[in-house]
């Protein structure tokens, strides 16, 4: 086949594309027309992927760090580099037991190599301490959906938002994170479906919506509640699919009955009466779909009263309706799959559930570590210096995507990234080693939408450089465990034997039709584009009430602002792989240019009151100290909040000091800065 | 231009004799998925090379324009720095290029040869690179939804700028010489003397396809006279602005655009290799100059840059023809639907009433009419 058919490494909408190569480089991409989700479309960052991939700086031979202190490497062999890994690990197994050695991935690594990453932690070394590199809310919303609704997956196909009636949009800029997934719902739009939007913050999606809900900060569950108050008090509400398919739903109905549908609309900052067209535009729909991105600041109840409105409403398991758990990096669906998560084994079995336990223990012929581990956010959060001693970072580069991680890795005895090309976090290594990039390798990818899909390869790696799936492996041998995979196939193969909906997928299956959707069995061996069709379903849903007295922060006259960090927009900016093309550096880095410091973004009419004017130095002040930036005025943000983009370091840092499990909203207040003299 | 025919069974020896004469042929396969391609003919491929079959995305304009290109090796520091020009000259015959992508590499051949500066990388490739076009004549195969080109006055038959043109009359083909090296073939046994005949059958069939164009218009006169009188409502960029993702796909795919970025590259200590990339209008970047400023910061004023460059009469009298091709790929690759077909519709019509945007949705959309319409 002349130009191999892959899917994006960006974002977790899992474009299909044809790579174009020529001389072992790829020098051309173009989108696949017949792709189900993409269907001929890609965004910016997907038209640059031969751009990345054919950038000639890349990581050759594995390198060691030869002074205890400084950041000089010299090149070494593969034995070499193993030996010294071998070495050092024993030396701090022994020395402080298994639960010092975390491994962590990037959530764009494949199934094949989060798999063998989880394993190698869990069944070689040890330790419980595995995650991925996205945060705390994916697993916030994992972990809703998986006790509410049983699969914490979208559970529908994005082809099928072209069939939504409602399509209602939480808390993200779809438009820049997941274009392809904007472009559908634009077009819906276009074409007559209504667009409900919700979000302290317009963008482009949100010009196109007739609803828009500029809510305050954090308080998305107390509006999701009053639309259901609405539908409820209107009848809206589905009957027959709450005494069909939910548990406790009369319990449900008189809680919502019960919302102060005034108090909510003062408390979210919006007129009642449009909470009231958005929830009666929702409950009229004969389908209504609600996008949320797992990237963003959200606690569990928010999780819990959206999924609860599609539950009211029978949207759970009707084509062009449910809930769609966004995925910002093109395999966060599938490394969670897989297990890489702190307290979840490979498919879903919670790693406290002794049922569960001895399936794997069983399969893998070994016994696994008691309890949950550490998060990735805990461990590089933490004030106090913590039990891990040895890092494994699998394409994964903390430093450049945070603050914290930089205190944590210095202290360590052995950091080992993998990595395609020298990151911020690579300089922290004791041993770097260098692995196969996009297109070099033939793997798989789970998208948002539960499409597995294979990742043909188009070219050779770099001579002498390996898969990371097989690097793990060869340290497994090394470290006693009797491992053979002869090919990544064969890793897919025991995934499908351990994860019960990948029972039908194999590396042959995946490579017609641009993929499956999981759950893939063998008595669903095309894969499954809707959960919980009225034929499928058996434990019933849990609808989750809101509370009687929802709690109301008191607004501190001292911080009348609130914060708002940790949202992903600008994520990509200080990605590797961005800087390695000369388009998506340029684009990404825009408003830095004109922000050289970084910034936060203000309202107009706050900065107004506060005397500031775009570009002076403010002082972002909390109760747990302050930092000092630029201000960029924008009439997208909403009065009384601040925005803070994802990689402003110094604000980061002011916000550490909250738990690093809960959603980043901090009371503050801007003051502008005087310069001193 | 001179005429020959020839057997459908012989088509395909054409390409037989281009790689014999030592061309790197490119012919359309069928690819997975049933994307199609243009890719490199080998023994192997040969039998599988697809004549009719929708016209592959991926824009042909890369033969002469490549994605991304080598310019220059760059090694050595200070006073040691040592240029070495990468200037390559494959020769290439494009074997299936359609009439939309002939009258896109005139456009080509315009910008990069025919001012002032004559860009060295593209004249060699240019000059190495002989086209051998093929008439759609399959409504549903050849003739795609989005296909527009009976608007552009580009086909489905192109007059010119092809080496050699090949149209599929049913058990026979035509063949047109369009250049002496096109000419040139017609030695070879296959093609034996054309009748007035078989010029009367193309002309039927030709008259006959351009009905076959529906799904899909861009009447560009009124367009035309609105933006080049500067006649188009702000709120009508506004609108395409909203619309549009910045993902510079458009650009990408489009026949008729030339822009790039130069982008060096390091690799090791030592070596640096120049690039050019293929850039776009719609990225914010673009125009943004050091010091800050951006006179297209707002992507409703970058969209209202693009069109005025296709479709004003300055450039019109510039190019001698809008600086569109019809092939309708932009429609394909745009996410909020304003490519080339639907922006038309929105100049032609005016402003939009306040409030009701599904007003202004022009064009149908491929799942529409996949699904047969809104369920």
């Amino acid at each position: 086949m002349a130009h191999p058919l892959t899917t994006c490494t960006f974002c977790g909408a899992g474009c299909g594309l044809h790579l174009e190569t020529q001389g072992g480089r790829i020098v051309g991409v173009y989108p696949s027309r017949s792709h189900p989700a993409s269907q001929g479309r890609l965004c910016v960052r997907g038209w640059h992927v031969h751009e990345i991939s054919s950038a000639p700086d890349r990581l050759r031979r594995p390198l060691l760090r030869t002074k205890r202190e400084g950041t000089e490497f010299t090149e070494v062999t593969w034995d070499e580099a193993i030996a010294f890994l071998v070495e050092r690990l024993h030396a701090i197994v022994s020395r402080h037991g298994p639960e010092a050695v975390a491994l962590f991935c990037s959530p764009r690594c494949s199934n094949e190599e989060a798999y063998l990453l989880q394993k190698l932690g869990r069944a070689v070394i040890g330790t419980p301490h595995v995650d991925h590199g996205a945060g705390v809310y994916a697993n916030n919303s994992t972990d809703v959906l998986a006790r509410l609704l049983g699969c914490p997956a979208a559970t529908g196909s994005i082809a099928d938002l072209d069939r939504s009636e409602v399509i209602l949009v939480d808390g993200l800029d779809l438009a820049r994170q997941l274009p392809t997934i904007a472009g559908r719902v634009i077009r819906a739009r276009l074409r007559g479906a209504h667009l409900i939007v919700l979000g302290e913050r317009s963008h482009r999606v949100a010009e196109h919506a007739e609803h828009f809900l500029q809510i305050r900060p954090g308080t998305q569950a107390r509006l999701y509640a009053a639309m259901a108050k609405v539908i409820a008090d209107r009848g809206l509400h589905d009957r027959e699919f709450l005494r069909d398919r939910c548990q406790d739903a009369d319990t449900f109905l008189n809680a919502v009955r019960e919302v102060d549908l005034l108090g909510a609309a003062a408390a979210c900052g919006v007129d009642p009466a449009q909470i009231e067209e958005a929830a009666l535009a929702f409950g009229r729909a004969r389908s209504a779909a609600i996008l949320y991105s797992t990237a963003s600041p959200r606690s569990p109840d928010v999780i819990e009263a959206l999924v609860s409105l599609s539950l009211l409403t029978g949207n759970v398991g009707r084509p062009g309706g449910g809930i769609f758990p966004l995925a910002e990096h093109n395999n966060l669906q599938g490394v969670c799959d897989v297990g890489m998560l702190p307290d979840w084994l490979p498919g879903y079995r919670p790693v406290t559930s002794a049922a569960g336990r001895a399936e794997v223990e069983r399969r893998w012929g070994t016994s696994l570590p008691a309890g949950p581990g550490l998060s990735a956010a805990a461990v590089f959060s933490a004030r106090e210096p913590g039990p891990i001693r040895a890092l494994w970072l699998t394409r994964y580069d903390p430093v450049g995507t945070g603050p914290g991680a930089a205190r944590l890795l210095e202290a360590c005895d052995l950091v080992v990234v993998q990595h395609v090309f020298r990151t911020e976090t690579a300089k922290y290594a004791h041993l770097i080693l260098p692995t196969t990039a996009f297109g070099e390798e033939q793997v798989t990818f789970t998208s948002t939408e539960r499409r597995v899909q294979l990742a043909a390869q188009a070219v050779p790696p770099p001579k002498g450089v390996e898969p990371a799936w097989r690097q793990l492996a060869q340290v497994a041998r090394a470290l006693g465990a009797s491992w053979t995979y002869p090919s990544a196939a064969k890793v897919m193969d025991e995934i499908a034997e351990v994860v019960p909906f990948y029972a039908g997928i194999s590396h042959a299956a995946l490579a017609r039709d641009h993929g499956r959707q999981w759950p893939c069995t063998p008595d669903r061996p095309t894969g499954t584009r809707t959960l919980y069709e009225a034929c499928d379903r058996v434990v019933p849903f849990r609808l989750i009430s809101p509370p009687a007295r929802p709690h109301e922060e008191p607004v501190d006259p001292s911080y009348p602002l609130t914060l708002v960090f940790g949202r992903s927009d600008h994520y990509w900016n200080q990605n590797v792989l961005v800087q390695h093309s000369e388009t998506l550096r340029r684009e990404n880095r825009l408003l830095l240019l004109d922000y050289p410091d970084g910034f936060v973004e203000l309202n107009p009419e706050d900065a107004k009151g506060l005397g500031v004017r775009d570009g002076e130095r403010v002082r972002v002040v909390s109760v747990e100290g302050a930092a000092v930036t630029d201000a960029r005025i924008t009439p997208e943000v909403r009065r009384g909040a601040v925005f803070a983009p994802f990689f402003a370091s110094q604000v980061q840092a002011l916000v550490q000091g909250s738990d690093p499990e809960a959603p980043a909203l901090l009371p503050v207040r801007v003051e502008k800065e005087v310069s001193a003299p | 231009m001179k005429a020959r025919v020839l057997d459908s069974a012989d088509v395909l020896r054409v390409v037989d004799l281009l790689r014999s004469l030592g061309y790197q042929v490119m012919a359309p396969f069928v690819e997975e998925g049933g994307d199609g391609a243009f890719a490199l003919v080998t023994d192997e491929n040969r039998d599988d090379i697809a004549l009719h079959i929708h016209n592959p995305l991926y824009p042909p304009k890369r033969f002469a324009l490549p994605a991304i290109e080598p310019l220059l090796e760059i090694r050595g520091h200070g006073a040691e720095t040592r240029f070495r020009p990468l200037v390559e000259a494959p020769r290439v015959a494009v074997f299936g290029i359609r009439s939309c992508d002939v009258a896109g590499i005139d456009h080509l051949d315009r910008f990069f040869l025919g001012g002032a500066y004559r860009d060295i990388y593209y004249a060699t490739r240019r000059e190495a690179l002989l086209l051998v076009n093929v008439v759609c004549t399959q409504p549903g195969v050849d003739i795609g939804e989005a296909c527009f080109c009976p608007c552009t006055d580009t086909g489905p038959a192109a007059r010119e700028g092809f080496d050699l043109q090949l149209m599929d009359l049913g058990d026979e083909w035509l063949a047109l010489a369009g250049t002496p090296r096109g000419e040139a073939l017609f030695d070879e046994a296959i093609f034996r003397r054309a009748t007035p005949e078989h010029v009367e059958r193309r002309r039927a069939l030709l008259d006959q396809l351009r009905t076959k164009f529906r799904t899909y218009t861009s009447w560009f006169a009124a367009a035309v006279s609105r933006i080049t009188r500067g006649e188009v409502p702000e709120g009508t960029w506004e609108e395409i602005g909203r619309r549009c993702l910045e993902c510079g796909g458009c650009t990408y795919v489009c026949p008729a655009c030339t822009c790039f970025t130069v982008s060096d590259r390091p690799d090791g200590p030592d070596r640096t290799e120049r690039v050019r990339i293929w850039d776009s209008c719609a990225l914010s970047g673009f125009t943004r100059m050091a010091g800050g400023h951006n006179p297209r910061k707002a992507v409703h004023d970058r969209r209202n840059r693009r069109f005025y460059r296709k479709l004003s009469q300055p450039f019109i009298d510039r190019e001698r023809s809008v600086a569109c091709v019809g092939c309708g790929r932009c429609a394909d690759v745009c996410h909020g639907d304003v490519g080339m077909p639907a922006v038309v519709e929105l100049l032609r019509r005016g402003p939009a009433p306040q409030g009701d945007p599904t007003s202004v949705a022009a064009s149908p959309q491929r799942s529409d009419l996949e699904a047969g319409g809104r369920p």
